[in-house]
C-alpha cells in the first residue's frame, strides 16, 4: 500500500544555507509562492479592464471582494474595514493553498501545522497589539466579564485568560487537522483501490473505494472552501475583541 | 356612424359579450400563470436560503468540534509539562485539564450565542426555525 503520509514530506528544491541556518527552498515554499503568484495574476487580469459593467473575471473578483467585505462589516462594524486587507489576504491565501492541494500530485501547504500556526500567531499578535494600542490597559477588560460575583471572579478571569491564550492553537489546529485528515483519507481510499485491483478475484470490489474516493474528493473541495471561510471569520471575531473589548 | 373608428375595442367599454368573455378568460389565465411563476420563484429563493443556512451551519459545526477538543488537550498538555518540570505530578495536570475543559465550554457557549444572534438576525436558522411564543 502506498504510504499515505508520503505526500506531506518536504523536499528541498535547491539548498540555501544562511549563516548556519538551513533555509532551503522547499516544495512548501514553491507552492506558497505559486499560490501568491496565481492570486496576483488572477486579480491583475480581473481588474485590468476596470469596466463599469464587469465581465466574467471581474465579476468573480468583485464577488470575492464583497464576500470578505461583508464578513468584515458584519462581525466588526464599519471600523473593521481597516482590517479588510489583512482578512482578505488570509482568506485568499488559505483558499488558494487548499484548492491547489486538491490537484493530484500537488503539495498542500496548509496541511503543515507550522504554516497554519504562523498565520494564527500573526492574527493573535495583531489582536494583542491593536487591542493595547487602541485601549491601553482597558483591553484587559476582555478578561473580566461584567456581572460576575466578586467571589468567583478570579476563577472566571483565569478561565477567560486561558481561553484567550489557546485561541491561536485552536485557530491553527482546525485548519491543519482538516486538511491533513482529508488528504490522508483520500490517499487511503485510493490505496484500497490499487490493493483490491492487485488481489485477484477481489478486484470486483475495487469500484467501491473508488466511489468513496470520488465522494470524498467532492467533500474535500467543500472543506477547502469552508476552512478558509472559518479561518477568516474567526480572524474577524478575534479582531472584533481587539476593537471592542468587553463587548461580548 | 356616431363612433369614430378609434373608439372601438376594450378601451371604449363597449365589447361584445363574446369578446368580453374571452378577455376575462385571458386575464384570469394570466393571473394564474403569474401566481405560478411567483410561487416557483419563492420556493427557489427559499431553497437558496436553505443551502446558505446549511453551509453556514456546517462552518459553525466544524468550529465547535475543534473548540472543545483543543481546549482540553492544550490544558492537559500544559499541566502535564508543568508537572514534569516542577515534579508535582499529578496535581497541575488535573488543575489545567479542568481549566481547559472550562475554557472550552466557555468558548463553545460563546460561539453558540453568537451563532444564535447571527441566525436570528437573518431570520430563521438552526435549532430555532420559528419564533418562540414564550419569549
Amino acid at each position: 500500500m502506498p504510504d499515505p503520509i508520503h505526500q506531506f514530506e518536504l523536499h528541498p528544491i535547491f539548498r540555501i544555507n544562511l549563516g548556519g541556518w538551513d533555509v532551503s527552498f522547499t516544495n512548501a515554499a514553491l507552492f506558497m509562492l505559486l499560490a501568491v503568484a496565481l492570486t496576483t495574476l488572477f486579480f491583475m487580469m480581473a481588474t485590468r479592464s476596470r469596466a463599469l459593467v464587469p465581465g466574467r473575471l471581474q465579476s468573480v473578483a468583485e464577488i470575492t471582494h464583497d464576500f470578505v467585505a461583508n464578513m468584515c462589516r458584519e462581525s466588526m462594524g464599519k471600523e473593521g474595514m481597516k482590517f479588510f486587507p489583512f482578512v482578505f489576504a488570509l482568506f485568499i491565501f488559505i483558499f488558494v493553498c487548499n484548492m491547489l492541494g486538491m490537484i493530484p500530485g500537488f503539495f498542500t501547504v496548509t496541511s503543515h501545522i507550522i504554516v497554519t500556526a504562523a498565520l494564527a500567531v500573526a492574527v493573535f499578535l495583531v489582536v494583542v497589539v491593536v487591542g493595547f494600542a487602541k485601549h491601553g490597559l482597558h483591553f484587559l477588560r476582555l478578561f473580566v466579564p461584567p456581572g460576575v460575583p466578586i467571589l468567583v471572579l478570579p476563577l472566571v478571569t483565569l478561565i477567560e485568560v486561558f481561553s484567550f491564550l489557546i485561541r491561536p492553537v485552536s485557530h491553527s489546529v482546525r485548519l491543519f487537522a482538516n486538511m491533513l485528515a482529508g488528504h490522508i483519507t483520500l490517499k487511503v481510499f485510493g490505496g484500497f483501490v490499487v490493493m483490491l485491483l492487485g488481489a485477484g478475484s477481489f478486484a470486483v470490489l475495487a469500484p467501491l473505494p473508488l466511489l468513496m474516493a470520488v465522494a470524498i474528493t467532492a467533500l474535500e473541495v467543500l472543506v477547502a472552501f469552508l476552512q478558509a471561510y472559518v479561518f477568516a471569520i474567526l480572524t474577524c471575531m478575534y479582531l472584533n475583541d481587539a476593537l471592542h473589548p468587553g463587548g461580548h | 356612424m356616431s363612433d369614430p373608428p378609434d373608439k372601438h375595442g376594450p378601451a371604449s367599454g363597449e365589447m361584445s359579450p363574446q369578446e368580453r368573455a374571452r378577455f376575462e378568460h385571458r386575464i384570469s389565465e394570466l393571473g394564474n400563470r403569474l401566481g405560478e411563476a411567483r410561487s416557483r420563484r419563492d420556493s427557489e429563493m427559499s431553497a437558496g436560503a436553505d443551502a446558505e443556512t446549511r453551509g453556514r451551519g456546517m462552518a459553525y459545526g466544524m468550529r465547535m468540534a475543534a473548540e472543545l477538543v483543543v481546549a482540553v488537550v492544550v490544558g492537559g498538555g500544559i499541566g502535564w509539562s508543568l508537572d514534569r518540570v516542577l515534579g508535582s505530578r499529578p496535581w497541575l495536570f488535573l488543575v489545567f485539564f479542568l481549566l481547559g475543559f472550562a475554557a472550552g465550554v466557555v468558548n463553545l457557549m460563546r460561539a453558540y450565542e453568537r451563532m444564535q444572534r447571527d441566525f436570528t438576525a437573518k431570520g430563521g436558522g438552526i435549532g430555532r426555525s420559528m419564533p418562540d411564543e414564550d419569549e
